[in-house]
């Protein structure tokens, strides 16, 4: 049975993802090309691509440089496996073409007797963000009503606000009052 | 025997003014002087008017001088929420935004009324922003420190005026409460308050919320002050839609008649659940001292807070409205939100909460036919811990700043005169009791409170603070 966690595999594997992170930053194609195996049997599968062997790789890092910013890794599980496998577990929050989103990452590592440890396999998805409060569709469509502009960073906060509100009002609403009771404000010439 | 103007009431320095042993100047030199050396500790005061004060003090001085009466309150400082006009200051309300207004043209009419009495007024106070808070954290301007304990919130919004008043800097301030936010200060802070019937004071130069809730009153460390400053601030106002056309009804002069013909109760039900233990001992407390057994029940009062509750955010998110589209990003962020909420309210939920309000009211001056002051306690906890966020209600945690008002804001709901009387005996903190009356019957209330003020059941001392 190998050595499982290996405090000092741990940490020359934190190393290199910290590495390998400040490339994807950087958008340093090159670097990002050389962590990984230089072979047809590598795979890497991104959001949307399906990537087989080096070339594939290699090819779509040049052809598709994205930008990402505001990138903020949430939580990393490393797990290693004796001195020459690991395995890198990744969330991360970050904006890419525009969009806030939550995203994930697979990687295994392997220590080659050659080049040394090298991504073999990779995988990246987005977490779906959770589901919509119908009160953001309804805080859209009242505030285009009235011209008030709801700021993206200002929205949930809103949405929020209008759900306990309504929470609020619902018992008031169910509260029967006598037939013909005006409201409190009304006018009296 | 010399008079300290930090701990004296305002009608004791009119008085030794009056007579001469003190000066106007003098009692407004050694408030300033306490407001600088303790600025630091309680914040709050965001413009102090200086020159203003010496110059009112000055004119008193010389008034007597000359052989005339300069008025009741002669030479007795005071402050206002900065949501009050003060001519040459812009009404900042806490905000960040009202900073670009150009200054006041004129004193709000009570700060008017008070001048005309004589008081010299120091300046104007911290906030929460646009009133719409209820621990006067402001994020612009800094959270005010509750002179009892610094570590500790003053209340909100009128959190400067409770201070202010609770540290010696004034012995009367102004605030004002639209769902609670003169009586949550007085409670947190330890000092009696008053928030009258709605429309019996103008409101005209302060600066709204909700037009159909806001009130202005008084905060003081003594009955004789709080009521003499309600007398002196009565009377109509064109300039105040919503102030009533009544002759003024001045309770000073009953204020020593006592109990006789008093009908109490403590309001039972919803209003003696929840809340920290000490907060229902402060009304056990004033119901022995008083002789009061008897318990009456509003109906259905969890539904006029929810009232109270929408009205607030669609009144104050339509009021806001200009600025929200122009300037969403300069206001505070909790309260940006709840007003950008209450812009886009349902008219349903806003006109069945105002249709409830009538019925409510109704239902409520049936219950008054009967009696004539009810008990009830002012926040459901004493003064929380800045920066706090949660806390124990009915076993149950809940988020402390949307519910410190659930005692308070079925009463401004319908416009009820309240004095906040604090209690010093049930805990560390102290905490206040709502004395609550019907429509109009405030003298009744301040009768009440004299009462308990004398036989030292409640009380408002100085807060000592820590060098």
């Amino acid at each position: 049975m190998p050595t499982i966690n290996d405090p000092a595999v741990i940490a020359e594997i934190a190393a290199l993802h910290d590495a390998y992170e400040s490339a994807l930053a950087a958008n340093d194609v090159a670097t990002l090309t050389r962590y990984f195996w230089d072979s047809p049997e590598v795979i890497r599968y991104g959001v949307v691509e399906h990537l087989y062997g080096a070339e594939q790789i290699k090819a779509y890092r040049v052809a598709n440089a994205v930008v990402i910013t505001d990138r903020k890794l949430l939580k990393r599980t490393i797990v290693t496996f004796g001195p020459d496998l690991a395995s890198v577990m990744c969330e991360f929050s970050q904006v890419a073409r525009g969009r806030t989103g939550h995203s994930r990452q697979s990687q295994t590592w392997v220590r080659l007797p050659e080049a040394g440890w090298r991504i073999v396999s990779a995988h990246v998805s987005l977490a779906l963000p959770p589901p919509e409060s119908e009160w953001g569709a309804y805080a859209d469509r009242a505030a285009a009503a009235i011209a008030l502009p709801l700021a993206v960073p200002h929205r949930p906060g809103t949405v929020q606000n209008l759900e306990r509100a309504a929470a609020i009002a619902a018992p008031l609403l169910a509260h029967a009052l006598p037939v013909g009771t005006e409201p409190a404000s009304v006018f009296t010439a | 025997m010399s008079l300290d103007p930090v701990t004296a009431s305002a009608l004791e320095i009119a008085a030794a003014v009056h007579s001469r042993q003190i000066t106007a100047r003098a009692v407004t030199e050694k408030l300033l002087a306490h407001i600088a050396t303790t600025h630091g500790r309680i914040n709050a005061f965001t413009t102090v008017t200086n020159d203003r004060a010496l110059a009112e003090a000055d004119a008193v001085d010389a008034t007597l001088a000359a052989g005339r009466d300069p008025g009741p309150l002669a030479g007795a400082p005071y402050a206002v929420k900065n949501l009050f006009d003060l001519a040459g200051v812009v009404t900042v309300a806490g905000s960040k935004i009202n900073r670009d207004d150009p200054p006041a043209a004129r004193d709000a009419t009570a700060v008017a009324r008070l001048h005309a009495a004589g008081a010299v007024c120091l300046g104007a106070l911290n906030m929460g922003e646009y009133a719409y808070d209820f621990t006067n954290e402001n994020c612009h301007y800094g959270a005010v420190h509750n002179p009892r304990d610094l570590i500790r919130s003053a209340g909100g919004s009128s959190g400067g005026s409770g201070a202010a008043v609770a540290a010696g800097l004034v012995p009367l301030a102004l605030g004002t409460d639209t769902n609670g936010s003169i009586r949550v200060p007085s409670s947190f802070c330890g000092i009696w308050g008053l928030k009258p019937t709605y429309g019996r004071l103008s409101r005209a130069g302060s600066f709204p919320f909700v037009d159909s809730l806001d009130h202005i009153g008084p905060f003081a460390r003594s009955v004789g002050d709080l009521t003499a400053a309600y007398d002196i601030m009565q009377g109509p106002d064109p300039l105040d839609a919503a102030c009533a056309q009544r002759p003024i009804e001045p309770a000073l002069p009953g204020l020593n008649t006592g109990l006789a013909g008093l009908r109490i109760a403590i309001l039972g039900g919803y209003f003696e659940q929840g809340g920290e233990p000490s907060v229902h001992a402060a009304v056990s407390t004033l119901a022995a001292a008083l002789g009061v057994t008897r318990r009456i029940e509003l109906p259905v009062p969890s539904l006029a807070r929810a009232a109270a509750y929408l009205i607030t955010a669609a009144e104050s998110g339509q009021f806001h409205l200009g600025r929200l589209r122009t300037r969403a990003a300069d206001f505070e962020p909790p309260i940006r939100d709840r007003l950008l909420a209450g812009a886009l309210t349902p008219s349903a939920w806003y006109l069945q909460a105002q249709r409830f309000r009538h019925w409510w009211q109704g239902q409520v001056r049936e219950i008054f036919r009967d009696v004539d002051v009810l008990l009830a306690p002012a926040t459901p906890l004493p003064a929380p811990v800045l920066g706090q966020d949660t806390f124990l209600f009915n076993g149950k945690e809940v988020p402390l700043r949307p519910s410190i008002g659930l005692f308070t804001q079925p009463i401004t709901f319908i416009g009820l005169p309240v004095v906040a009387a604090p209690v010093h005996t049930v805990g560390p903190m102290p905490v206040a009791v709502q004395l609550i009356g019907a429509p109009w019957n405030e003298a009744a209330l301040l009768r009440v409170a004299r009462v308990l003020e004398e036989t030292g059941v409640c009380t408002a001392p100085v807060a000592h603070l820590a060098a």
